[in-house]
């Protein structure tokens, strides 16, 4: 589902009951957003959610070569 | 005590026992089907460890202790985070960053790190806010 709405700053829009989101501030092309919503919703930004998943792929090994533990770094001595 | 026997591509016939299990309710991003993994230590000295998937032999990930390599790394987590693990008491978190093996450099992943509570065994990958942190921070060597 795609919806799509128009918004004033101080208007919000509410997701399913208890997550409401509000537009705080506009400038130019960025938009300041309010989200109120329970402890256990995940908000984030999706362009590090995407980093990570991304990250993530590249460190799970399958497929390819084993890694060479040997080769690890060890960290300076105290 | 009971062990499974997992026929890992990483690491060969492997034997797992049960308390060495950790579980991601919503798995790690990206891999939200798998839930239970391994913790297996890859390196004598204990700063590395696999993370291999109890359900998927080809699924595995390195992971290393962040605090010898990185000793300005201490994230605030979150109580949306604690939560879902059960973690109340700081002395039962531990840490523990995803780690790439390229051709040339070995990074860790500090803006998602993995938090595990040691005593419900519950881990969860959380997704840091700290702009400066990144998901390939070089470990070098001492």
């Amino acid at each position: 589902m795609v919806l799509i709405l128009s918004r004033r700053t101080n208007q919000s829009i509410i997701i399913n009951d208890n997550i409401v989101v509000t537009v705080l501030e506009m400038s130019g092309d960025q938009v300041r957003l309010g989200i109120k919503a329970p402890r256990e919703v995940k908000v984030h930004r999706e362009e590090v959610q995407r980093e990570i998943l991304e990250e993530n792929l590249a460190a799970a090994s399958g497929t390819d070569a084993p890694v060479d533990v040997s080769r690890l770094p060890t960290p300076p001595t105290a | 005590m009971s062990t499974v026997m997992i026929d890992s591509d990483q690491l060969g016939a492997t034997e797992i026992d049960d308390s060495s299990i950790i579980e991601f309710h919503d798995g790690i991003i990206g891999f939200p089907e798998f839930r239970r993994f391994a913790m297996i230590a890859a390196d004598e000295a204990g700063f590395y460890t696999w993370l291999q998937s109890v359900d998927e032999p080809s699924l595995s990930f390195l992971a290393v202790v962040p605090a010898p390599f990185f000793p300005e790394f201490a994230p605030t987590i979150r109580d949306e985070d604690c939560g879902p693990i059960g973690l109340v008491d700081p002395e039962d978190a531990q840490l523990l960053c995803l780690v790439t093996v390229a051709d040339d450099a070995v990074t860790a992943n500090l803006l998602g790190p993995i938090v595990l509570n040691v005593r419900t065994r519950l881990a969860r990958q959380v997704v840091l806010t700290d702009a400066d942190l990144t998901t390939r921070a070089p470990i070098v060597p001492g």
